[in-house]
């Protein structure tokens, strides 16, 4: 062992030992901001500018981390770093699983970090009856009600008839079922609109284009497709435009990515439904804010509802400000 | 006398080249066979088809009077046959005892059985005092085999078959790698083996190791056997012939 | 002895030595450099912060612990299937698939037929270990008996395992699991209640709230605990039983681990059962500490528990390679991923390190072969 070597050891030794008399300080006057949506895309990007206009506007800190991939696996340990800073009096995050982040994020509550969900919920989301109450609140998307929105909208273009098709990804994600599930329930309501299927592509842009194409083979006169998000719709658009169909089948996309509003101004898609996550960011922060300022009656869910873009609003500053965009890139 | 080792008539092919063709060789108790030929004449693969490496598409072996079946080299080792192989099969990565007893390590028991761990020091003795029987000596024995010479790896392959007391050893040109001292050595031990009744085949292109020790000697050509002579009733000009081609038995009989 | 009657060349005394601190150097460089990472942390992250923040305590050591954990289980057996030579590309999913149906036996076990969670845990955890080494065992059949590359074979078993993991789970966590599963995953050992004086040390979690709750650390979670035991065995088995020297000799060199004896298709079947096995450790632990099962619980691991059995010293080709170092490799990894969210560094970063961590240690395996061979050709 090198002699600097071991000087750098006791140095650093020495710095340790005078940690624990350096921190006990008094309690800062604002709260400190801890940012960890559920994985890195788009989405959460423009969420993350809306907590960092709320923490702008209010004057505080934030310390922001993306877990790379979707899970509680990858999830969890940057949650624990975050927490072990111990200098975070609130932590905005969009839970992985509703079911598997509880014991985290309640370790995290014990920690001393209070916790406001977005996008994603723990539980049912319901945090006053609900099987899990801990949260602050919940603020995001009703993904039935985009559902029947996205129903609606297609009914409206095509004059409340015809027969519609939906693209799902995956069994078992609740976003994405209760979007289907919704829309399900949107075209019930217009008795001259007829559901003639729905296939599950696993979130593959290739599969969803095979399967769409088989669909419009067996249903000549197909209406309009629902593409429960950004894939889905981009298949369906595709597989349209394959058999000419451009125009007389109408897709709905979910989720307003540059992806999706390219889709829509190539023709692809006819309408893309917009969540609002710089809503839900900037909202965020607020309830934080409040809570810290002793707010009792902060509410325990919002939703933040949706916009509706097509070819003819989606120049219009007032609606484009929905799309999933960052600044810069 | 009954020969302590009969293979007969055995064939192996690979794909459409047969490298074995109709051979058979039969050793009797004391004996030491000399079994030469040309490069890719088809001996190591007739001693690899004796040790249970390679199953023979034809033929049978018997060993002690039994037919046998040896599926894996291990059976073959079980019966106590051991095979000095040309390519040594030494595991590079590990050190010198932990060769010589690889497959048959040394172990401790403990919890009354329950629990078994490598005795490395007994095996290290025994490898220490083998070598030093064998007259060959070591830096250390921790070495890796990868970072040993050609030399000291024939010796480690060496005591490898050396140290089970074989019934019966098959030596794959085991003089290769190593100096005229070292040769010389190798001699030394089949004639201590002779001594002890142990047969061997041996292997090897330099003929006059093989007439300094063997009884007979066999030679193959292009995988046949073409010849089988008594050591004493011939010499290398004769048996370069055969080796060569020139001269076959079976053709003069055919 | 060395000197006296050896024909063969005798390494002079100084280049030995030479030798032995090169060898030295490239056995424990990993461990140094874990240990700069640490004091790294220490100092960078309670500077930038202004003191507030501290990477050296208590908490954050257990965190790192149990950061590890998976991906530590997931490296062990895979440390073993690459010593010999092969690969798992399935642990990943094989995980999940334990999970899942650890939480669906335990779920099915108490809720339906009214067994004692007591009884219904361990069972649970026993079938889900048992689901992950049959894949395993499959794996090893096919990689010995048919002869087919173990990347191909255990590729497709990882689709395979994704597949039945997603059927069971219809897509959904598995959730329903009695309030034990929770609590063996997320409880400890011991409990400290760190303070003036130097804490308080509990071996049943104390019944505390608010600001005193906010200091309790757990020490050693149990499944610290389960993977610290599972790697004590597994390098006693490794570095002391015969097991262990048949896995090196078969790596190093199958043929002649074969003709010497060495039941080298049993033994091949048996590593990529015992991977299977340390995998199905992590998939039950998962499923505790996260309160349900997961089919993508293993999934996003993988790579990482790779790369700790690369950075740990195991070598691609077979051969080298120890459990100590798959640990520091977790370890390594692990740190760097707490250390870099603590300084605030976007954590894409951790990537770019473990990148080159991961070459850096091939290439410092590959300069101390090339070193020592230079001073020997001397
Ligand atoms: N495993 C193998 N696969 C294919 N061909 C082989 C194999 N082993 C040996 N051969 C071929 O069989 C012939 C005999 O080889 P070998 O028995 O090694 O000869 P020798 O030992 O007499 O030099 C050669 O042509 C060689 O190329
Ligand atoms: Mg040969």
């Amino acid at each position: 062992m090198s002699k600097r070597f071991v000087t750098l050891l006791i140095l650093s030794l020495v710095l340790l030992s005078i940690v624990p008399f350096a921190v006990a300080q008094d309690a800062p006057a604002k709260p400190k901001i801890g940012f960890l949506p559920g994985v890195v895309d788009p989405f959460y990007q423009v969420m993350e500018i809306g907590v960092n206009e709320a923490v702008a506007d209010f004057g505080l800190e934030v310390v922001t981390q993306y877990p790379q991939t979707w899970g509680p696996s990858v999830q969890t340990p940057i949650l624990e770093a975050m927490i072990a800073r111990g200098d975070l009096d609130y932590l905005i995050t969009a839970p992985t699983d509703k079911e598997q982040m509880i014991a985290p994020l309640q370790a995290a509550l014990d920690a001393g970090v209070k916790i406001i969900t977005v996008d994603t919920f723990l539980g049912d989301g319901d945090y006053v009856n609900g099987p899990v109450t801990f949260p602050i609140s919940y603020i995001g998307s009703d993904n039935i009600e985009g559902g029947r929105i996205a129903a609606r909208a297609l009914a409206e273009v095509l004059g409340g008839k015809g027969k519609v098709y939906i693209q799902n990804t995956n069994v078992g994600v609740s976003t994405t079922e209760q979007r289907g599930q919704g829309f399900k329930e949107g075209i019930a309501e217009f008795p001259d609109m007829e559901l003639v299927g729905e296939d599950y592509n696993l979130d593959d842009a290739n599969t969803s284009v095979e399967q769409t194409a088989a669909k419009l083979q067996a249903v000549p006169d197909l209406a309009g497709i629902f593409g429960v998000n950004v894939f889905s719709a981009y298949g369906a658009g595709n597989a349209v435009k394959a058999a000419g169909l451009e125009g007389k089948v109408q897709v709905i996309a979910f989720d307003a990515t540059a992806d999706a509003i390219q889709n829509l101004r190539d023709g692809v898609v006819t309408l893309v439904i917009a969540q609002k996550p710089h809503d839900m960011g900037y909202l965020a922060v607020a309830f934080a804010m409040a809570d810290w300022r002793g707010v009792t009656s902060i509410p325990k869910h919002v939703t933040t509802g949706y916009a509706v873009i097509n070819a003819e609003n989606v120049d219009d500053p007032e609606v484009a400000k929905f799309i999933y965009q960052v600044p810069g890139q | 006398m009954e020969p302590i080792l009969s293979a007969r008539n055995i064939v192996k092919r690979f794909g459409g080249l047969t490298a074995v063709n109709q051979v058979s060789l039969d050793v009797y108790p004391g004996e030491v066979v000399g079994l030469v030929g040309d490069n890719a004449a088809g001996k190591s693969t007739l001693i690899k088809c004796i040790s249970g490496v390679y199953q023979p598409e034809e033929g049978e072996v018997y060993f002690q009077g039994q037919r046998v079946h040896f599926a894996r080299p291990i059976d073959a080792r079980k019966a106590g046959i051991e095979t000095i192989y040309q390519d040594l099969a030494l595991a590079g990565n590990l050190n010198v005892p932990a060769n010589i007893f690889l497959g048959r390590e040394i172990k401790k028991a403990y919890l009354g059985g329950v629990v078994h761990t490598l005795d490395e020091d007994t095996m290290l003795r025994e490898s220490d005092k083998l070598l030093k029987d064998l007259e060959i000596r070591f830096p250390s024995l921790h070495m890796q085999i990868d970072k040993l010479s050609g030399g000291q790896r024939q010796a480690v392959a060496i005591a490898r078959a050396m140290y089970w007391n074989a019934r019966f050893i098959i030596m794959d040109e085991p003089t290769n790698n190593l100096g005229v001292v070292e040769q010389r050595k190798v001699l030394e031990l089949i004639r201590r083996l002779k001594a002890q009744n142990v047969p061997v085949i041996l292997i090897s292109h330099t003929l006059p190791d093989v007439f300094a020790v063997t009884d007979r000697i066999v030679v193959m050509h292009r995988g046949r056997k073409v010849t089988e002579k008594r050591t004493a009733d011939t010499n290398s000009e004769e048996i370069v012939r055969y080796m060569v081609g020139a001269l076959d038995d079976t053709r003069a009989t055919a | 002895m060395a000197a006296e009657s050896q024909p063969l060349a005798v390494p002079a005394e100084k280049s030995n030595r030479q030798k032995q601190v090169i060898l030295a150097v490239s056995r424990l460089w990993a461990w140094v450099f874990l240990v700069g990472l640490i004091l790294f942390f220490t100092i960078t992250v309670f500077s930038t912060s202004g003191g507030d923040v501290n990477f050296l305590t208590v908490r954050n050591s257990q965190n790192i612990l149990m950061a590890i954990t998976p991906v530590l289980l997931m490296g062990l057996g895979q440390t073993f299937v690459i010593i010999a030579g092969g690969i798992d590309l399935s642990v990943g999913w094989v995980m999940g698939l334990a999970s899942v149906i650890s939480a669906l036996v335990i779920a099915d076990f108490t809720n339906n037929r009214g067994m004692a969670e007591t009884l219904a845990i361990p069972l649970g955890f026993g079938v889900g270990i048992l689901s992950a080494a049959i894949p395993g065992f499959i794996n090893g059949l096919i990689i010995a008996k048919l002869s087919i590359p173990p990347f191909i074979v255990t590729l497709g078993m990882s689709f395979i395992a994704r597949g039945i993991s997603l059927l069971l789970s219809g897509g959904n966590v598995v959730i329903g699991q009695p309030p034990g599963v929770r609590a063996f995953g997320n409880e400890s050992l011991f409990y400290l209640i760190s303070g003036e004086g130097g804490g308080l040390f509990f071996l049943n979690r104390p019944n505390v709230t608010g600001e005193v709750l906010q200091r309790l650390d757990r020490i050693l979670p149990w499944p610290v605990v389960v993977a610290a035991i599972v790697t004590a065995v597994l390098l006693f088995v490794l570095h002391k039983t015969q097991f262990g020297r048949h896995t090196y000799a078969i790596g190093g060199n199958r043929e002649a681990a074969l003709r010497a004896g060495v039941p080298v298709d049993r033994h091949v079947i048996m590593l990529y059962t015992l991977s299977g096995i340390t995998v199905g450790f992590a998939g039950v632990l998962h499923t505790a500490r996260f309160n349900g099962g997961s089919s993508i619980a293993g999934d996003p691991l993988m790579l990482s528990s790779i790369a700790a059995v690369i950075i740990g010293g195991v070598s691609m080709f077979g051969g080298h390679g120890s459990v100590a170092g798959t640990v520091i490799g977790a370890l390594i990894i692990a740190v760097l991923t707490t250390g870099l969210v603590m300084l605030n560094v976007l954590p894409f970063y951790q990537f770019v390190v473990v990148g080159i961590v991961v070459i850096l240690a091939v290439l410092i395996d590959q300069a101390r072969d090339l070193i020592i061979g230079r001073i020997e050709s001397h």
